[in-house]
């Protein structure tokens, strides 16, 4: 079958169309934004990497972080979790993990929960059948 | 069941079908036998006009069912909100597993049937004999079985899914290492498997897009070209697939270690584009092959090549759009 005119303009047209459509595709980075999964990060939640170069990731929750802490572990400077009675940012390695029948994020299932102070850890371990868990982010 | 307009509609859609569905599809079976049977011309009037009728109502099921599966995935969108745990379509997709994953595998099929008969009732249309009638009507009644199925299994799903169900979403089953998106390649190409695999993509899909356009070229529309060509355009969606999950989507959504199709349709809506030309495209090289396998018959036989040859334009139409819009986003991110 010959190309006529016809086609050649309906190509066109559509190699614009797709032009186009690809642009707007381009997706514009959301400030609170899972660097694993993309949800909306809830702030008591979170976790922080700070990389060698400065460069920082943030995660939605332990979960999604542990999952892409092995591929970053090599270029990590710093690991921040938030505690989750004050809501205040600490490093990872002064934090106490508890896993309990709690789950702060139903889309991951993550049950692992972050404390700066030992008595809140073990109010929550007794209140929610909670164990100690060993800090996933061991640099 | 979660109550919104898009879920009314479904289940308005799906009670329609059914009714319509069960009435046309034992009706096409029916004048399917009676149109072997050898009958005066009054008789064979009378059976066109019925079969006309048939026709009619069937045209306008098919028509809601083409529509109906783009409309199953915007409906299980819209019940993200209402279900604890869902992030996108995949939660939903957990409320009820099994019977969704069968919905899903169950409307391409369906989609692509209710296509290729268009393209037969089409055919059949543009003779003055009617060659195609009686295999219209028994193709006709097959997906009638299969479109009573759909329409029920969306009546039950829409009533089965509950708000305030609780799940877990996309990252705990399409991330995990085990997944087999991952070990297939894995087990193949190695640790490194990603550049291999889009490598292959490309291949296949620029083969596939380069063959149609030789076959329209060179005119070589004989069956068993047809065959071998659908079976690649299968095989070069199956890489499309895995090359999705594991490579281009994970790019395209700037979340190098996320694998979920459903997210990527979120945060990069042109992606349904790229994917609905990728499904027409693959689709029409089938309905080139389905054409030439039932159409071949009397009359509609001198009209074939032609048909087979616009199906073929679109193939090579919708093919070329998908792979420009995923070169495009490659080279945006």
């Amino acid at each position: 079958m010959p190309i006529n005119k016809r086609q050649i303009i309906l190509l066109i047209i559509f190699v614009i169309i797709s032009l186009v459509l690809g642009c707007q595709g381009e997706r514009k980075p959301i400030e609170s934004r899972c660097d694993y999964d993309g949800v909306k990060i809830e702030p008591l939640y979170a976790v922080y990497f700070t990389l060698q170069d400065g460069a920082e990731k943030k995660f939605c929750s332990i979960a999604c972080a542990s999952m892409s802490f092995p591929a970053l572990k090599k270029q990590m400077r710093e690991v921040r979790v938030v505690d989750e009675p004050s809501g205040n940012k600490i490093d990872a390695s002064q934090a106490l993990f508890v896993e309990s029948e709690v789950v702060t994020l139903p889309h991951v299932k993550n049950r692992i929960h972050v404390f700066a102070k030992k008595e809140d850890a073990l109010k929550h371990i007794q209140k929610f059948k909670g164990n100690w868990v060993e800090n996933p982010f061991f640099l | 069941m979660i109550l919104n307009a898009l879920s009314i509609t479904m289940i308005f859609i799906g009670a329609l079908s059914v009714l319509l569905t069960i009435g046309g599809g034992v009706s096409s079976f029916i004048l399917y036998r009676k149109w072997r049977r050898p009958s005066t011309p009054e008789e064979k009037t009378s059976l066109e006009d019925r079969s006309y009728l048939v026709l009619l109502i069937m045209v306008i099921v098919l028509v809601i069912r083409l529509i109906n599966w783009p409309l199953f995935y915007v409906t299980l969108q819209s019940f993200i909100s209402d279900i604890e745990g869902a992030m996108c379509i995949f939660g939903v997709t957990q409320v009820k597993v099994s019977l969704t994953r069968f919905l899903e595998f169950l409307k391409p099929i369906t989609f692509f049937l209710i296509g290729g008969w268009f393209i037969l009732h089409i055919l059949d249309r543009a003779t003055k004999t009617s060659p195609l009638m009686g295999r219209k009507l028994l193709v006709l009644s097959f997906i009638s079985l299969l479109v009573l199925m759909d329409a029920i299994g969306d009546i039950l799903l829409m009533i089965g899914i509950v708000p305030e169900s609780l799940v877990s979403c996309c990252t705990t089953i399409t991330d995990i290492s085990n997944r087999p998106t991952r070990t297939t390649p894995l087990s193949i190409f190695g640790p490194e498997y990603a550049r291999p695999l889009r490598g292959l993509f490309f291949i296949t899909h620029l083969a596939l897009i380069g063959m149609i356009g030789l076959a329209l070229k060179s005119r070589i529309f004989r069956r068993p070209v047809l065959g071998l060509l659908f079976l690649f355009s299968l095989l070069n969606a199956l890489l499309f697939l895995l090359s999705q999950i594991e490579v281009f989507a994970p790019a395209m959504m700037h979340l190098p270690f996320h694998h979920c199709l459903y997210c990527l349709w979120q945060y990069v809506p042109d992606s349904i584009a790229m994917y609905l030309f990728f499904i027409l495209g693959t689709f029409s090289v089938g309905w080139g092959f389905t054409t030439d396998l039932f159409g071949k018959i009397g009359e509609a036989s001198s009209l074939l090549p032609n048909y087979v040859g616009k199906i073929y334009w679109a193939a090579f139409f919708f093919l070329s759009a998908s792979f420009i819009l995923l070169v495009i986003h490659l080279l945006l991110d």
